[in-house]
């Protein structure tokens, strides 16, 4: 858990209050005392993101920087990923469709799959992947090196610059991705669909519109909020959190991926639920 | 410095394609859901709507003209369903037109279908009720198919019957199909009426010339049948006493003279013999 203690520094003569934070070190001995302590922490870095976030000053050009390296940087992954997504679905979609009779369904049957679920999530693992164990790591290794404690006493607040802008960016970047691994992704469909059979695009993308609902687009993006969210959180607790030394920063890069795609599921299945009761 | 102006319209581009791709989405989505299109709204009692939702598509002639925007029960039998349609397919739909559910293929989604009426109708108003016709409720095509399927196993149950028979050779097609001497007698029958069938045939030939010799025997009769008339009638004159030779055969005064002519006659040549004698032997009359 994290302590937090004050310390009186001095700077150019003038005694400032200083918080100071440190790493859990009080090791639990039940492990279900390890969770509660792991919850509340959490729970207690939650708040504090979003008093950090709304008070200024904001961190606009570390946010920029961030996006760009969470967002733009993770594109060509993501569009991969997405692509064969939509090829390999379509193709393996095919057969079985085949067998009713109802090849035609395809394009709408791999639309609604890859818009309400598969792009989502896909596009949330890699990012998981790529993003959290990034974060998770660079924030470890600052903590090892004490570059975040130096950072406190030279009177700049780390919360806000590192964690802040870090989830923003995974919260609205995430979203971003999605939309082009989906779109990637139904390209990648209409490559599928033929290999085996002709279809033209026209065709292909008015089936497509014609299968998707509002319902299907608007839950399935506003869930990336909350995956990146969960992601930026999770990788920066561990992160910011991690215990000193060199093995601190592969744990904490480990347990930010692990963390975040188990919280990639979990949220998932509440939206599920959510959608469902809203939509009837 | 460069660099990060650079990273920022990277970022920009990459937030602006994607915020585009949405807008794209979401645009095309509302477009098959006439969100962006001017509409007019009907509305139909069904008394039951199996299960036509929200959302689905309202067909014109087998196109997508509008949707279902709401389904609600007004009371324990009837349902009220209102139908956004699209403004320009207004002039298509007439008074008289009749909304139908139907479905989206065979395990598609409901849809309802409207039949646009009769052409001389007026063109239909807003907020107008349209007449609606029933759909064909799943469990009665279940029962008639009970029906159907009850008949059918009573009807395979009397062929296995028939057939378990027919193995048995029981019966005449049993007997036929199975025992091998009914198989032999049927053969040589099959022969013979083949060789009969040929028999015929010749017979027919032949029949036709007959025929020719029958038209002519027939013209025979007749011919023979007026020569008799003919013959009877000259009978009946001779016997009658008509004619030469009825009056010759008949007529006894007709005899006498004959006989008396022919007396005559020979009497007269024995005369000229003489004559004809004494004409020779004179001088001036000699040759």
């Amino acid at each position: 858990m994290a302590k937090i203690v004050s310390q009186q520094v001095y700077s150019e003569n003038k005694q400032v209050e200083v918080i100071m934070e440190e790493s859990p070190e009080i090791v639990p001995d039940s492990i279900f005392k390890k969770f509660f302590l792991e919850v509340a922490s959490l729970t207690i870095f939650t708040l504090r993101f979003f008093k950090e976030v709304i008070k200024p000053p904001y961190e606009i050009n570390e946010l920029m920087k961030q996006s760009f390296l969470i967002g733009y940087k993770s594109l060509p992954l993501v569009a991969i990923t997405g692509f064969i997504i939509g090829l390999v679905l379509t193709i393996q979609s095919r057969p079985t469709l085949a067998k009713f009779g109802s090849e035609s369904l395809l394009p709408a049957m791999v639309a609604v799959s890859i818009i309400r679920e598969i792009g989502p999530v896909i596009t949330a693992l890699i990012f998981a992947g790529k993003v959290g164990s990034g974060i998770g790591a660079e924030l470890a290794s600052m903590n090892v090196t004490e570059q975040i404690d130096a950072m406190q006493v030279s009177d700049n607040n780390p919360f806000k610059y590192l964690v802040v802008t870090r989830i923003l960016s995974a919260t609205f970047m995430l979203p971003l991705l999605v939309i082009f691994a989906d779109g990637v992704g139904l390209m990648g469909s209409f490559v599928g669909v033929n290999i085996k059979g002709n279809v033209s695009a026209y065709l292909f993308f008015s089936q497509i519109f014609q299968s998707l609902e509002f319902g299907d687009l608007f839950p399935a993006v506003i869930k990336t909020f909350f995956f990146g969210f969960a992601i930026g959180l999770i990788a920066t607790y561990k992160g910011y959190y991690s215990n000193k030394g060199t093995e601190g920063v592969g744990k904490a890069a480990n347990s930010a991926v692990v963390l975040g795609s188990l919280m990639v599921f979990i949220i998932d299945m509440i939206a599920v639920q959510v959608t469902s009761v809203l939509q009837n | 410095m460069k660099k990060k102006i650079s990273h920022k319209i990277r970022l920009g581009i990459f937030v602006s394609l994607g915020i585009l791709i949405f807008i794209l989405a979401i645009y095309f989505i509302g477009e098959k859901q006439q969100l962006f299109r001017s509409t007019f709204r009907l509305s139909g009692v069904f008394k039951d709507v199996a299960g036509l939702q929200v959302g689905n598509n309202v067909r014109l002639s087998g196109i997508n003209v509008g949707t279902i925007d709401n389904v609600s029960i007004i009371s324990d039998t009837s349902v009220r369903v209102i139908i956004l349609v699209d403004e320009h397919t207004r002039k298509f739909i007439k008074k008289d037109a009749v909304a139908s559910i139907g479905s989206e293929g065979l395990m598609g989604n409901k849809a309802l279908i409207i039949s646009p009426g009769t052409g001389g109708k007026k063109i239909i108003e807003n907020d107008d009720v349209i007449a609606t016709s029933q759909p064909t409720n799943i469990d009665d095509i279940l029962k008639s198919l009970k029906t159907t399927i009850d008949n059918t196993a009573g009807i395979t149950g009397d062929l296995a019957k028939i057939t378990t028979n027919i193995e048995s050779g029981k019966g005449t097609i049993g007997r036929l199909m199975m025992d091998p001497t009914w198989r032999q007698d049927l053969q040589s029958t099959i022969i013979n009426l083949k060789d009969g069938s040929v028999g015929f045939k010749t017979f027919m030939v032949k029949t036709n010339e007959l025929d020719s010799i029958l038209i002519r025997l027939n013209k025979t009769i007749d011919n023979t049948s007026s020569i008799t008339y003919d013959l009877s009638k000259i009978t009946n004159n001779i016997q009658s006493g008509e004619g030469m030779i009825g009056k010759l055969l008949m007529d006894q005064s007709m005899g006498q003279n004959l006989d008396s002519t022919l007396i005559n006659l020979k009497n007269s040549l024995a005369e000229f013999e003489i004559f004809m004698k004494k004409a020779q032997d004179s001088w001036l009359l000699g040759f």
